[in-house]
């Protein structure tokens, strides 16, 4: 059986002058799952929302949401969809409700109907007692919190959440990957763009690393740390460690230099360690890969500014 | 963004509504304050000034500026309100990107600020019109009927000042909206003085100009009750307008999408 796709994007581009912002992805997400799109600033992350909601138009491919194609039906894809965008587009000038009742009725949810889905939204994100309050006087935290409860005000299938979590504290960070996983439970499709890999391992059932508007990889994120980087990784700090790597001459082992560290990529630790030790070897840390191990092998690290 | 998406719905009333909650919040302390400097212009103007000036075909200089004040009110908020509260919607505050994620297009977008332009508009000039009413200076029960007239220039400037919004790359870029735009119709297009004896190349250019027919109605009605040459000044007065309308979609389009 073929599961139902809430995003079907076919060769999506969309340029930027010369600049190939997005360069002919392939992105399919089933109903139900939530779906991770990595990569670093000016990977194009950011443009495929902004396609999937018709605020950009595309220059080529397909792409169909809910079952629609998003050219001629974004008025009804909107309708069932919620974004919660990178930045803050609150109207700061009104209280939370307010802000809360007025998206309401962009949707054209009357507002007495609105009033009971209000309070459950906010209570859903903890901001119940700051109904009254202006938007100005809100942390970073609930201010994201809003957003997402904003975003399903209308009971959307489909929610896209830009970078939800950039600059919260580790509380609210954890607080909104909660919520997230709830919603994913009651069925909702999640589509998210993130810097934090720990945040996409957490929530992601699959991952996308983007780099330069293409598609590098997709899959699970711990299938595509097991296939791409291995199991463990070892990192040595400091300088002059040529003699470390000699005792390890043999073993077939993925090294990768990046500035004064030397990061050791293999299927299990253990011979690794015992060489580096008999070579008298003491520092070095051993640890799981992780996703940020493969994102960084992938786009590499240098700085993206 | 397709060309439907340019055309507006109903659903510019969402909009208009999202604007008029705003405005709740604030709009005591305007009222108060717009009444005192209607009242101060009328009173510096028409009768400071006035003094000096001859009557002018049998009626005084206070009651010929009247009409001149409410339509130049109508102009002044609702440019305002289309150059730095729509930029300020536009690029600061990022109100338009929250109703594009909700099923709101870009042309209800639009009109519906521009309907919010026309409300601003007949609330500035209802305030103008008390005063005048106070000061006895409308003459005629039509005075009433220059509502509809109030509420096409708050569409009409609301459209020039989309215009400059999506094109501005800061806030300052507005004082040439106002050298270029606002201030010479505030002063030539019989607002403060009448037409007939002007210099020929000044007479036409003050006829060029959209709002000298939005005063002319509009003095014809609070004065006389009547207006003469009523369906030319309209005809004019509606199609520079709708062709400013148009306008604003695009250059709001431009900024907007991608």
């Amino acid at each position: 059986m073929v599961a139902e796709l809430d995003i079907d994007a076919r060769g999506l581009s969309k340029s930027f002058g010369d600049l190939k912002a997005v360069d002919g992805i392939d992105l399919r997400v089933e109903r139900g799952e939530c779906y991770g799109l990595l990569g670093p600033n000016g990977a194009g992350k950011t443009t495929v929302i902004r396609m999937l909601h018709g605020a950009a138009r595309r220059d080529g491919g397909e792409l169909s949401v809910l079952g629609s194609d998003v050219t001629t039906h974004s008025r009804r894809i909107r309708e069932e969809m919620g974004i919660v965008p990178q930045e803050n587009t609150l109207d700061n000038e009104l209280t939370v409700y307010a802000n809360m009742w007025v998206f309401a009725n962009y949707f054209g949810i009357p507002r007495r109907r609105s009033l009971k889905r209000i309070e459950e939204l906010l209570d859903f994100v903890q901001l119940t007692e700051k109904w009254s309050e202006q938007i100005k006087n809100l942390s970073g935290g609930m201010k994201r919190r809003l957003l997402i409860a904003r975003a399903l005000i209308h009971r959307p299938r489909l929610l896209i959440l830009d970078e939800p979590t950039t600059g919260l504290d580790p509380q609210a960070r954890h607080l909104v990957w909660q919520r997230l996983r709830e919603l994913k439970s009651g069925g909702l499709t999640i589509l998210l763009t993130t810097h934090y890999m720990e945040e996409a391992s957490q929530l992601c059932d699959r991952v996308g690393v983007m780099a330069r508007g293409r598609l590098l990889v997709e899959g699970p994120p711990a299938d595509l740390v097991r296939e791409r980087v291995g199991e463990e990784v070892i990192e040595i700090r400091g300088a002059g460690r040529e003699a470390a790597v000699a005792a390890l001459n043999g073993l077939g082992l993925d090294i990768e230099r990046a500035g004064d560290t030397l990061y050791l990529y293999c299927r299990s630790g253990a011979e690794v360690v015992e060489r580096l030790v008999s070579a008298g070897e003491r520092e070095f840390l051993r640890r799981p890969a992780s996703l940020e191990d493969l994102f960084l092998r992938l786009t590499g690290r240098e700085l993206r500014e | 963004m397709n060309a439907a998406d340019m055309i507006p719905s109903r659903r510019a009333l969402r909009v208009w509504l999202r604007h008029l909650v705003q405005y709740r919040s604030f709009y005591v302390a305007e009222w108060a304050g717009n009444f005192g400097e209607h009242a101060l212009y009328l009173l510096a103007f028409g009768y400071g000034l006035g003094r000096l000036v001859p009557s002018l075909n049998g009626i005084s200089y206070a009651q010929f500026i009247g009409p001149g004040l409410v339509v130049s009110i109508a102009m002044w908020t609702s440019t305002f309100e289309s150059t730095y509260g729509a930029y300020n919607r536009m690029r600061i505050q990022k109100t338009y990107e929250a109703m594009m994620s909700a099923p709101l297009s870009l042309g209800d977008i639009v009109f519906g600020d521009l309907l919010w332009c026309g409300t601003r508009a007949i609330v500035g000039a209802t305030l103008m019109m008390i005063v005048l009413g106070l000061f006895g200076l409308i003459g005629s029960p039509w005075a009433l009927a220059v509502m509809p007239i109030i509420f096409l220039v708050g569409l009409m400037f609301g459209s020039l000042g989309l215009v400059s919004a999506g094109i501005a790359p800061s806030f300052s870029f507005f004082s040439f909206h106002f050298s270029l735009v606002v201030m010479p119709m505030f002063f030539f297009a019989e607002t403060f003085f009448p037409l007939k004896g002007l210099p020929e190349g000044l007479r036409l250019f003050s006829q060029m100009l959209p709002l000298t027919h939005a005063v002319k109605i509009v003095r014809g009605l609070i004065i006389y009750g009547r207006v003469d040459d009523f369906l030319f000044h309209l005809f004019v007065l509606a199609g520079c307008t709708l062709g400013f309308m148009v306008c604003a979609t695009v250059s709001v389009s431009r900024r907007m999408t991608s």
